[in-house]
């Protein structure tokens, strides 16, 4: 596995508890306003980039911590923001928000750092491995302590959706499948 | 109230309180984003993907707005120009944001940025929204113009953004 893929897998974790630490101490308003103006910024940033102005330390940034087959530079902390935006805009309880960050943060970074060391495919998905996926379902249970026995099924569900090959960005089904499965459930 | 929504409110500035109604007219709101597309976008070809894009975002809200059911702010304060239909996400801001982010890639992305923010701004200062319904019109608009442009790429085979 090539270390920028850690990195960048950690960072993600890093950040989403970071996320998690801000929703647990100031609130759902405190981290919705401040995810606001996070995407808010990292937009004029994307657009800057755009432009081939220099964003400086962000250029830097994404130089080391982003992929290269995306659509727009930041697209992957675009994404992830967007989605913690999501779950924390839609969904009232900080424990179901707290459950999706989550999935979000450590389910989905432990699962592609499982996944890109697996072997076995997925017989509907040749470009993921079955690792991977049982990986997302394991690292997104901590939820559980949030969310309590809920969180199995959301798990599973975030989890089959991480594994199919959709045409959207599994970083924007994700966030979408278990806000939509939240609100409907509870 | 949240507190952006409070300031919002107690804003009491004339100039920006008209501002806000005549923004407040769907009629009105809907011919300036008009205007504002076919001013500056001059492809016929973006025109239609950023009107898609509003269209579907549109949908959406209604959709969003329907299973959420969430009351407006200016219910419980009894103001006469409050809308019946239901608050979460702004309908205002997930349209301007929409337009916001179809123009990502132009210099001109900080014009719209700062009239979406302005539209925003307006619902509150009306207090027919929240500030959690402008957050939550943010990831509308995002996910609705990713949507349309994988439609779009995967119909046209057309460059992003």
């Amino acid at each position: 596995m090539e270390k920028t893929e850690l990195e960048r897998q950690l960072l993600h974790m890093i950040l989403g508890l970071l996320a998690l630490a801000i929703l647990l101490v100031f609130g759902r308003g405190i981290l919705t306003g401040m995810m606001f103006f996070i995407v808010i910024i990292g937009l004029l940033l994307v657009n800057l980039t755009y432009l081939g102005k220099k964003t400086g330390i962000v250029e830097l940034f994404v130089r080391r911590f982003e992929r290269t087959n995306v659509p727009f530079p930041g697209w992957g902390s675009a994404c992830y923001a967007t989605g913690v935006l999501l779950v924390a805009s839609f969904l009232t309880d900080p424990n179901v928000i707290a459950a999706s960050i989550i999935i979000l943060a450590i389910g989905d970074g432990i699962a592609t750092l499982a996944g890109k060391a697996g072997r076995i495919r997925l017989p509907y998905n040749r470009k993921k491995t079955l690792e991977g996926t049982v990986a997302f379902f394991i690292a997104s249970l901590p939820g559980y302590f949030f969310v309590g026995d809920i969180i199995i099924p959301i798990a599973l569900i975030a989890a089959v959706v991480e594994s199919l090959d959709l045409p959207l960005d599994d970083n924007v089904t994700i966030p979408v499948a278990i806000t939509a499965v939240f609100l409907v459930i509870l | 109230m949240d507190p952006i929504t409070e300031f919002a409110f107690n804003l009491n500035n004339g100039l920006l309180t008209y501002a806000s109604l005549i923004i407040n007219n769907d009629l009105i709101f809907l011919l300036i984003i008009t205007a504002l597309v076919l001013l500056i976008e001059k492809r016929d070809g973006k025109r239609a993907k950023i009107f898609s894009a509003i269209i579907l975002s549109a949908v959406f809200v209604v959709l969003i707005k329907s299973f959420m059911m969430a009351e407006r702010p200016c219910v419980s304060l009894g103001l006469e120009y409050c809308p019946e239909s239901y608050s979460f996400p702004s309908m205002h801001a997930t349209i301007a944001f929409t337009m916001m982010i179809s123009f990502i890639n132009k210099k001109s992305y900080w014009i719209f940025m700062i009239f979406a923010l302005f539209v925003a701004f307006t619902r509150m200062v009306l207090a027919v929204h929240s500030f959690i319904d402008i957050a939550g019109a943010l990831p509308v608009a995002l996910i609705t113009y990713y949507i349309i442009d994988v439609v779009g790429r995967s119909l046209y085979g057309k460059n992003r953004a």
